[in-house]
């Protein structure tokens, strides 16, 4: 017969009633390792590794799987950056498997979640390299781990195309390091641009505490003051905190014409909605940059203000992309292929101009043929190609997909890649800028694009 | 003037909110002898199947009780499906202090692999806008305070007029007298865990519409919030978290107008460390 053994509890009084004295020192202990285990489960800030595929490596064995890694963050405040990216890896790799694969070799996806934290993103890395055996190529690594990533995968000598702006990766030189995305004091400075071109004067900045956030505001501070423009708020967001009303009531109280924003996870959208609450029901309106032109951003907020509300008070920066034309129909294709495999996430044609679906596919395609040109799937033997290939050579055919790319170099041919987001130009340190435009969400979720910043218009506010 | 007037406002929303919440969690420790810090994941969980009530055309305050239900059923089974069978096994309180922390990790994981990385939001109005001086207060939000007084009063009955509220009292404060006296503790506990469960699940309800928007991990950094308030009223005292909650609730709020939103969750442990180095059983504990 099982028999309930109990634990000897000292004597202490208990929900408010008098007795004796509470407690002993085991319980003390227990209670201080308690508060310290869940302090560091709220710094931790949850996480787990999500990763979903098969091993591979440097150097691949003939005919095994290769695998593109999307080394980003799938847990914690910035979780909806690793899923998005992830839709792109599945939709390009899919669309290159389609068309006979690598060299022979198929490519698989795979999901290393760095908890948008650079702690955990270091020993995920190294995890990374020490179980993926035919590991090709690195996608991802956002503003929230790359300066901590990129040095370990450039020794590693492993190919990336990152999505992080920081400016540290403007004027140092890593081999294996590829960005097709503007570094973030652009994205700044075309904030400004858009405050500008649409009257406003008195701008507030609401921006995360992360490390990706928080690089836009000292060029945002200087480059409102160099348009003449006035900061009248400048606010941080803690994205662990609930709730902003503090924060939002004393932007609300600067009076501004314009927010500008990038906290992401639940932030931004409880943030508006305070603010929209403490502004009497009428929304500030608000800018924010090209991470807020995402599925997830948009439903989150949208849920939190209305969508209507969004659509009439929202704008954002965004690199100008293909929305028709020969390297669009291919993207649209292989983006929409994966509609239904992931989870809801509103309108899923947000990803046909999501910056990390635009330029992932296109870092993909572009390392994908640079193995092909290379003949080589090892990272250190392709990488010069991509190149060759993005920024092509005298006579180089377009090419406008994987698919065109193979046909074309199968004849021989010499070939430039341009895919949805355009024509890329790498300079010394593998940084590809494209030029600007201003988005803005309808109010079923699609993205319009509602005008362009000229080069003109950004140098002078920068 | 104004400005003190709105962060105290805010400061008993968010006292409010903090108090239904740890008033279920220190009542659930003192009954259950179990520190459980899977108490926020149980929050969200639970604040996700209003939300599942919520998105099929159901009024939101009818899905607390779905919340409040799952909360019950969910906290029951967690006892007895994981806690009690360590504590049958003699575990030290530090034993089951990190079993709770791998039961957070799993539930919220496991949650955010089902709902996703995406944050999600109650469809419901805010109600119309009070101002008075500069405090500024939404319908919704002096339901939430007037639910936390109901709540309160309904646990200050419980406790003080009802054979279960006497019972429960007994066996935190002598579990094996208390059976000795005839109490069916086995009983009392199970019930402890349905009846703190299911404030639980309001308190997730109640966190997740006063926060607007939510997602798997939402409850990480409040669970810190109430632990704080709960060890500032003295850990295992109702009446204790109810006064922590609304001490760290208002000192948050309005340390945030005055010095700056960034450090307002240190300063609720700066409040929570003064007053252990003061008084080390909380404002409500037995001092040494």
């Amino acid at each position: 017969m099982l028999t309930t053994r109990r634990i000897r509890r000292p004597e202490r009084p208990g929900l408010g009633a008098p007795g004796p004295k509470p407690g002993g020192a085991r319980r003390a202990i227990a209670l201080a390792a308690a508060v310290l285990a869940a302090a560091g489960l709220a710094a931790c800030s949850s996480s787990s590794s999500s990763s979903s595929s098969p091993s591979s490596g440097t150097s691949s064995s003939s005919g095994a799987a290769l695998v593109v890694a999307d080394l980003a963050p799938f847990s914690g405040p910035d979780a909806a950056l690793g899923p998005t990216y992830l839709v792109s890896c599945d939709g390009a790799t899919a669309a290159i498997n389609s068309a006979g694969g690598v060299l022979g070799h198929k490519l698989s996806c795979k999901g290393v979640d760095t908890r948008g934290d650079p702690a955990d993103a270091v020993p995920a890395t190294r995890q990374m390299f020490a179980t993926t055996s035919n590991l090709a190529l690195v996608i991802g690594c956002t503003s929230d781990e790359a300066a901590s990533v990129v040095p370990i995968m450039n020794a590693n000598k492993m190919v990336s195309f990152c999505m992080t702006g920081q400016s540290e990766f403007d004027s140092v030189h890593f081999p294996y390091f590829f960005r097709l995305v503007p570094p973030d004091l652009e994205e700044s400075y075309a904030m400004v641009a858009i405050a500008q071109q649409l009257g406003y004067h008195k701008i507030a900045l609401a921006f995360g505490n992360d490390i990706g956030s928080q690089t836009f505001i000292a060029p945002a501070i200087s480059s409102i003051s160099k348009a003449g423009l006035s900061l009248v708020a400048n606010e941080t967001l803690n994205l662990q905190a609930s709730t902003f009303r503090t924060e939002a009531d004393k932007i609300v109280a600067a009076h501004p014409d314009v927010i500008f924003t990038e906290a992401l996870g639940a932030t931004d959208a409880t943030f508006l909605s305070e603010v929209k609450q403490l502004n009497g029901g009428k929304m500030i309106p608000v800018i924010g940059t090209s991470a807020d032109i995402s599925p997830d951003w948009y439903k989150s907020v949208a849920a939190a203000i209305g969508a209507s509300t969004l659509a009439t008070s929202f704008h954002a920066d965004n690199l100008v992309t293909e929305t028709s034309g020969p390297a669009y129909s291919p993207f649209q294709a292989a983006i929409m292929s994966e509609q239904g495999k992931v989870g809801s996430t509103g309108d899923f044609s947000t990803y046909l101009t999501a910056p990390g679906a635009v330029h992932l596919y296109d870092g993909i395609n572009l390392a994908a043929l640079a193995m092909v040109e290379a003949k080589s799937t090892v990272p250190s033997v392709y990488a010069p190609y991509i190149l060759t290939i993005g920024d092509g050579t005298s006579g180089a055919e377009v090419v406008y997909s994987y698919a065109q790319g193979i046909a074309a170099l199968k004849a021989g041919k010499a070939i430039r890649y341009e895919g949805p987001g355009g024509p890329t130009s790498f300079d010394s340190f593998h940084d590809s800028t494209g030029i600007f435009q201003i988005d803005a969400y309808s109010a079923t979720g699609a993205v319009n694009v509602t005008g362009n910043i000229s080069a003109d218009q950004l140098r002078a506010v920068s | 003037m104004s400005l003190f007037l709105a962060s105290f406002g805010f400061g008993l929303v968010t006292s409010a909110v903090l108090a239904i919440a740890a008033v279920g969690f220190t009542m659930q420790f003192a009954v259950t002898d179990v520190l459980n810090l899977a108490y926020g994941a149980v929050m969200i969980a639970s604040a996700f199947v209003a939300y599942a009530v919520n998105q099929a055309g159901v009024n939101v305050w009818i899905g607390m009780l779905a919340a409040a239900a799952a909360g019950a059923v969910g906290s029951v089974l967690l006892n007895q499906g994981i806690y009690t069978p360590f504590q049958r096994r003699g575990s030290a309180p530090i034993t089951m202090v990190i079993v709770s922390l791998g039961m957070t990790l799993i539930i919220e994981f496991g949650l955010q692999a089902i709902v996703g990385g995406t944050n999600v939001s109650y469809t419901m109005g805010q109600g119309p806008t009070v101002k008075a001086g500069g405090l500024i207060l939404t319908a919704v939000q002096f339901v939430i305070i007037g639910l936390a007084v109901v709540v309160m009063g309904g646990v200050h009955v419980l406790l003080r007029y009802t054979k279960l509220g006497k019972a429960m009292r007994a066996t935190a404060a002598n579990r094996s007298l208390a059976r000795n006296c005839g109490i069916r503790t086995d009983r009392i506990v199970t019930t402890t865990w349905a009846l703190t469960g299911a404030l639980c699940g309001i308190a997730g309800t109640v966190l997740a519409i006063n926060d607007g928007s939510f997602g798997a991990t939402s409850a990480d950094l409040f669970l810190v919030v109430i632990l704080a308030a709960v060890f500032l009223g003295g850990p295992g005292q109702a009446y204790g978290a109810m006064v922590g909650a609304v001490v760290i609730g208002l000192a948050t709020e309005i340390s945030a107008a005055y010095i700056t939103p960034s450090y307002k969750d240190v300063i609720a442990f700066a409040v929570l460390l003064i007053m252990m180095a003061v008084r080390p059983g909380g404002l409500l504990g037995v001092t040494a």
